[in-house]
């Protein structure tokens, strides 16, 4: 039973991301390479972020402005190298067309495009439900439960499943909205990410107050269909642009 | 209108890597599901005595500088013992022992599933209170040996078949290697890595004679090696997808095998007549031996960009699945030697070979360039998984840490073969930034992730 819970949680962190996994990026092995990358391009961030924070750990939890800049600068230092990962990819994509021009292949397509920047996004994504979410569940898996002080009427693996599964949304679909802006020029798009990011890493000091999850985790969630949303827009945008053209 | 350089890119690399990973995540499961029963037993760890650890057995009560002494020791040990068999395998197969040495492989790959594999199926039933008898479990224990021996050594059996078993032999030694006291186990890994550096780079190297001499005689290594073939990345063909890994046996002299992988892959070897292409099937042949395996591809091929993630070799539709033709020698692989490469771009072929000779002990891996797939040691499997299966003891967070830098160490070292397109040693680069990783996940990332985590902060 309690294994079940354990994987229930589990499931529920990382079970959209799976599914997109499996359905869309395992036939392509190139694809898993970026997932691979990008996961790792994460992982690499945060033990940097976590090598500058480590002299002033741990934060006082009564207080919520470290945490406030803990966040602001984990958030300038991801989406500094996301614009780097951008620059990268870029590079990579003329690479990829002169090879398929070799081997007399189509050059990538825009969904071929988008599919890359949604493997970015998907390998931040599940590194981050990863480190934050499923490296905690360990005790999960074991007969008890924890609830945590602040937002007593959930159990805390419940909580911690559901705002990553927000931030995995938020993750894959920001990168796709990053690389088109990138690719189209639009500020409005590139901005936007990191705004997008920055705030739901705001709201998640909510989760300081007593009881603020109950309006915390609404918050997120709404910015998270937000992003899913907007992406879904500009990516029907670009598509029947290309199908007309 | 078909996305296929998105497809047919990297198919040799993940084709590796899903067997490793599959490795690595069963070892975590045992580890975990096993370690979990009796946390606090000290029999539980660091009670077996192997030749990893003769010298020095750990006590949690020594100081540290008392354990780090012991671990070098041990590890020293474990080199040098390591380091004479491999040169007594040379040594053997220099002068044609090859009988005896395919005879040992046997021996031990049975010894290995028989009594390791049987320990630790005896711990999973205890653990999970699985009711079988005592007959049953035997019955069941020597069924699966013998299959696995067979599957592994002789020709004839599904290929997925002797693959699942090249991987169940990774994951009971990887297994019993991770009984190894903790510190041991850090040294024993840096050392073999180094080992390992040394062993197939030197001119002198045990691992690069016997790599020369393989190819000098045409013949395929004395080795546990898997093979990972690109499967076909044609758009409409589904059933590629599998992992492209298999592990080629030859029984015994005089047999050949041609093994297709692919169902359509385009069987191009130009190879006088024996290669009647076969697709997707197994075929023995029955050749009086001499004959080298013969596989020209000369299909386009990717060239070997420098690049990161670039290289990747199989083009679509290149014929690099084909057949092999084995010669009698050795039990294993044949590594694609003759270096036969048509028109301008042809993919580096990778080949890691290991002699995973001497139950547990003895490992070999590197990593060579040869002209269709790429190949992994038994030994890279092991000592990944064992690094991870370490990295279980202490958390999850360390897991994905150290499984993720593996995964790119051997993406590195693969496109480094690209570059230098020679054997290269697989485990130096993966356990190093495994390791790296490992300690830095554990001192830095986990205090900061825990901290904000566990007060709900994300970002």
């Amino acid at each position: 039973m309690t294994v079940a819970a354990g994987i229930g949680y589990a499931l529920l962190a990382l079970g959209p991301s799976l599914s997109l996994f499996v359905s869309v990026i395992s036939k392509k092995p190139f694809l898993i390479l970026t997932v691979l990358s990008s996961t790792l391009v994460w992982l690499i961030s945060l033990i940097v972020l976590s090598g500058v924070w480590r002299g002033f750990l741990p934060l006082k939890t009564t207080i919520w402005w470290p945490f406030g800049i803990l966040i602001l600068t984990s958030v300038a230092f991801q989406e500094g190298l996301r614009v780097l990962f951008w620059k990268v990819y870029k590079r990579l994509e003329d690479i990829l067309d002169a090879f398929a021009d070799r081997v007399s292949k189509p050059h990538l397509s825009l969904t071929d495009k988008m599919q890359i920047a949604l493997a970015g996004g998907l390998g931040h994504g599940m590194a981050h439900a990863v480190f934050f979410c499923l490296s905690l569940l360990t005790p999960a898996f074991g007969p008890a439960t924890y609830f945590s002080d602040r937002c007593s009427q959930i159990p805390f693996f419940l909580l911690s499943a559901i705002i990553a599964l927000a931030f995995v949304t938020i993750h894959t679909f920001s990168m796709v909205i990053a690389f088109n802006g990138y690719a189209e020029g639009n500020k409005v798009d590139q901005y936007s990410v990191p705004i997008v990011h920055l705030a739901a890493g705001m709201v998640t000091l909510i989760n300081l107050a007593p009881g603020g999850c109950i309006v915390g985790i609404p918050l997120l969630y709404f910015i998270a269909m937000l992003t899913l949303f907007h992406c879904g827009k500009m990516a029907w945008r670009r598509l029947t642009e290309n199908q007309s053209r | 209108m078909e996305s296929s350089i998105l497809e047919s890119i990297g198919v040799e690399i993940i084709g590796v890597m899903s067997p490793v990973s599959i490795c690595m995540f069963l070892v975590v499961l045992l580890v975990y599901s096993l370690s979990a029963s009796n946390p606090f037993s000290p029999a539980s760890v660091g009670t077996i005595r192997t030749a990893a650890n003769l010298v020095y057995a750990e006590n949690p009560s020594d100081s540290a500088s008392q354990k780090l002494e012991g671990a070098l020791l041990n590890a020293l040990v474990f080199v040098i013992l390591i380091a004479i068999v491999t040169f007594l395998l040379v040594l053997l197969y220099y002068y044609n022992f090859t009988n005896f040495l395919k005879n040992y492989m046997r021996f031990s790959a049975f010894f290995v599933l028989g009594t390791m594999g049987g320990s630790i199926f005896l711990t999973v039933i205890q653990k999970f209170s699985i009711p079988v008898d005592s007959v049953t479990c035997f019955l069941l224990l020597f069924n699966f040996t013998v299959v696995g021996v067979l599957s592994m050594f002789s020709g004839g059996i599904p290929i997925l078949l002797r693959q699942t078993y090249m991987v169940c032999l990774g994951i009971i030694v990887a297994a019993w290697f991770t009984k190894l006291p903790e510190w041991t186990t850090w040294v024993l890994l840096v050392a073999l890595a180094v080992y390992d550096l040394v062993a197939v780079l030197t001119p002198g190297g045990p691992l690069k004679l016997l790599v020369d001499l393989a190819s000098t005689r045409d013949e395929e290594l004395p080795a546990l090696v898997y093979e990972a073939r690109p499967t076909v990345a044609r758009t409409g063909n589904r059933g590629a997808s599998s992992l492209g890994l298999l592990v080629a046996g030859v029984s015994d002299s005089s047999s050949i095998e041609l093994q297709a992988v692919s169902r359509d892959n385009v069987n191009r070897n130009e190879n006088t007549g024996r290669s009647n292409a076969d697709y997707s099937a197994v075929t023995l042949g029955d050749f009086q031996n001499e004959e080298a395996h013969i596989d020209r591809d000369d299909g386009e091929r990717s060239p070997l960009v420098g690049h990161a993630r670039e290289r990747h070799s199989s083009s679509s539709d290149s014929s690099q699945y084909s057949t092999v033709v084995s010669p009698s020698r050795q039990d294993q692989q044949f590594n694609g030697r003759d270096h036969e490469i048509a028109g301008d771009e042809t993919s580096p072929l990778v080949e890691m070979m290991e002699m995973g000779n001497e139950g547990r002990q003895t490992r070999v891996g590197d990593v060579e360039i040869a002209d269709r797939g790429i190949k992994l040691g038994l030994g890279d499997f092991v000592f990944y998984s064992v690094l991870v299966g370490r990295a279980a003891m202490y958390d999850l967070m360390t897991v994905y840490a150290c499984y993720l830098a593996i995964i790119s160490g051997l993406g590195c070292t693969l496109i480094l073969l690209s570059v230098c397109r020679r054997a290269l040693p697989a485990l130096p680069i993966s356990i190093a930034l495994g390791v790296i990783f490992y300690f830095l996940t554990r001192l830095l990332m986990e205090p900061f992730i825990v901290g904000a985590a566990s007060n709900l902060m994300m970002f």
